[in-house]
């Protein structure tokens, strides 16, 4: 990510999550919510590298960096979802890419090896744009799922509403489901997890006939 | 999401010329928010509906709830409709009680934040079941009945019902909530039915099997040949395959030891009076989901005879239960229980400790549960505290007619000692003590 603030923003938004991701954990009572996180810029490493306890968790703050090897940390994250490490018995993981520009590395390989693992495949995958830079196809196509659009997060505040909401409510249905509904002439839910409803400012494209 | 009102803010109460001022957020879900308000100087409980939430449908069926009235005490109730037409004119929401902080989730009671009795938890069981019965009676179907929705108090076992807003007339919906994953009857599951009250006894079922056996009693070895527990394995676990934990005709999906503890520990504890209406509720309740369910008036009775069953272990306290099918040897301290001191009553036997109380329903034929007035206690007798006498606390006397034949009168506010084979005339009905 460059250095306009963006990644202080990011680093804001994941610290104002995790009170309420530690809720939600806490009052789970069918799941053990464990978090690590990679970075990817020139290069990808680990930032928590072990599968850390949510109430044991502390962010770090990342700084910005130039390039932006989105393929190396889809690398790094599917040698962790390789069995093992994990374990074949779990709920499904999530995933949470955030992104703020164009790939520079061979990604769509990288993508394609984390969709042939088994637990690639099955993971809730949820994608933040920051900004207008960020290449929506490219996390369109890492989401997979023509019903769920990346959540684009034009100004801290959505930032902040996005990341709580792949936090918390994301992490609840992987685990334990809330009360469902079913509206009026609506197909049943497709994937694997049902998707709750993201927060209203940051879905939906943003194309020239958007009225207001 | 950033919540609608800060404090100080105020909602208008449709109907009335009353406002509500809002003091702070409680909590939010998928539905709305939900607000500490104060209305008429006292607090109440404010939910505020998201925008897509806010719907006519919605509107309606609050209007015919708030109309009708909460069909018993136990219900958190909407009392009134509220809008904000400055804030928020396009949604609106409702106010109600606010939850008392004695109340703990079930969620509570899996993490064992809290430990509740045999007896408390029966006495819930006995509410939920109550409570659940004067629902349907009005017609009514609550439709999500979860971990989320029931709270109760560790030390009493009373019970309080809440997000009562998703009730409707029973069958009128089929859109709206279908419930939450995990306690939803097998045929919403499986997508070929709507919530209705048959569905709600299920949820029921499950919701008691949690208090008892804290556990799902779905979840056995199946669930732990699933790699993945998504909502297509949900799906064949919770609906196309659902085979309960103590199925008696097919043993695959039992409880796997050093997984799965908690229903192996708890299922032997109780009288198989008891574990029956389980068995039924899991087995005939698949395959029959209109008949073959336990109505909500026998879980009560199978929770008042649960209650009468308990026995206080003499070596260590704990709790235990008499009757067929129940372990001779207390499950904590492995002493072995001789006969324990109790009354045949036309209802059943009820055991008698020192503070057993009997109630209308032990003491009259058909008489109404009440747990509010006990007609007799058993206390000790002051001078030998060894001795066990039974209190008449009714208005009339009784008789009490001892082995050897002779009949002595037990005036209101006396005691007669409890001696096995004493037979109690109580005016409709009598009593025999055993041991």
């Amino acid at each position: 990510m460059d250095s306009d603030g963006k990644i202080q923003e990011l680093n804001t938004a994941i610290k104002e999550a995790l009170p309420h991701m530690r809720k939600v954990a806490e009052d789970n009572p069918f799941a053990k919510v464990l978090v690590r996180v990679a970075r990817f810029a020139a290069g990808a490493s680990w930032v928590v590298d072990k599968p850390t306890a949510v109430e044991d968790f502390r962010w770090t703050d990342l700084d910005a960096d130039g390039v932006t090897d989105l393929g190396k940390g889809l690398d790094l994250v599917a040698s962790e979802l390789r069995i093992p490490p994990m374990t074949d018995r779990a709920l499904p993981p999530v995933l949470v890419l955030v992104s703020d520009g164009q790939p520079t590395d061979d990604w769509e390989s990288a993508l394609g090896r984390l969709m042939a693992l088994p637990w690639g495949k099955k993971a809730v995958r949820i994608a933040i744009a920051i900004g207008q830079d960020a290449d929506l196809e490219v996390l369109e196509r890492f989401i997979g799922n023509k019903e769920l659009k990346p959540l684009r997060a034009n100004n801290p505040e959505t930032l902040v509403k996005c990341i709580r909401w792949a936090s918390t409510a994301v992490l609840q249905s992987a685990s334990a489901p809330p009360s469902q509904s079913r509206t009026e002439g609506a197909a049943p839910a497709e994937g694997n997890v049902p998707i709750p409803t993201p927060p209203p400012e940051a879905s939906g494209p943003a194309t020239s006939t958007d009225v207001w | 999401m950033s919540p609608v009102f800060r404090a100080g803010d105020e909602v208008e109460v449709n109907g009335t010329s009353l406002r509500a001022t809002v003091l702070d957020l409680l909590g939010e879900g998928g539905q709305g928010e939900v607000y500490r308000a104060i209305l008429h100087g006292e607090d109440v409980a404010l939910k505020w509906y998201h925008l897509a939430q806010a719907t006519p449908e919605q509107r309606k069926a609050l209007e015919r709830l708030v109309r009708r009235g909460p069909p018993d005490k136990r219900f958190l109730w909407p009392r009134a409709l509220v809008s904000a037409p400055r804030r928020a004119p396009q949604s609106f929401g409702y106010v109600m009680a606010i939850r008392d902080d004695r109340f703990a989730s079930i969620v509570d009671l899996m993490k064992r934040r809290v430990e509740p009795s045999f007896r408390a938890l029966a006495t819930a069981g006995f509410q939920l079941a109550d409570s659940f019965l004067a629902l349907h009676s009005r017609g009514l179907c609550y439709r999500d009945i979860s971990f989320g929705n029931v709270f109760f108090d560790p030390r009493t076992g009373d019970v309080l019902v809440c997000d009562n807003d998703n009730v409707t007339v029973d069958g009128s919906r089929m859109t709206g909530v279908q419930g939450t994953p995990r306690f939803m009857a097998p045929e919403i599951v499986r997508g070929e039915a709507a919530p209705t009250s048959a569905t709600d006894l299920w949820s029921l079922s499950v919701l008691l099997f949690y208090l008892f056996m804290v556990h799902h009693p779905l979840e056995g070895r199946r669930e732990l040949e699933i790699k993945c527990l998504d909502l297509p394995a949900m799906t064949r676990l919770y609906g196309s395959q659902a085979l309960f934990l103590f199925d008696p005709s097919d043993p695959s999906n039992r409880p796997v030891p050093g997984e799965q503890d908690n229903p192996l520990a708890y299922w032997p504890l109780y009288p198989d009076a008891f574990r029956t209406h389980f068995l039924r509720s899991f087995t005939d309740g698949v395959r029959d989901p209109a008949h073959g369910r336990v109505r909500e008036s026998e879980w009560r009775a199978a929770m008042v005879s649960l209650r009468d069953a308990i026995r206080t272990c003499p070596s260590c306290s704990a709790e235990a239960f008499i009757g067929a099918g129940a372990p001779e040897r207390c499950w904590s301290c492995r002493h072995t229980f001789g006969p324990a001191l109790r009354v045949r009553l036309p209802g059943g036997e009820v055991v008698l400790e020192s503070g057993t109380q009997l109630y209308r329903h032990h003491l009259e034929l058909n008489g109404l549960y009440d747990f509010d007035g006990p007609r007799a206690i058993v206390q000790r007798h002051p001078q030998d505290p060894s001795r066990l006498g039974l209190k008449n606390l009714g208005g009339s006397s009784w008789t009490a007619t001892d082995t050897s034949g002779q009949v002595h009168e037990v005036a209101s506010g006396r005691s007669v000692s409890l001696t096995p084979g004493l037979v109690i005339g109580f005016g409709a009905t009598t009593g025999t003590v055993l041991s």
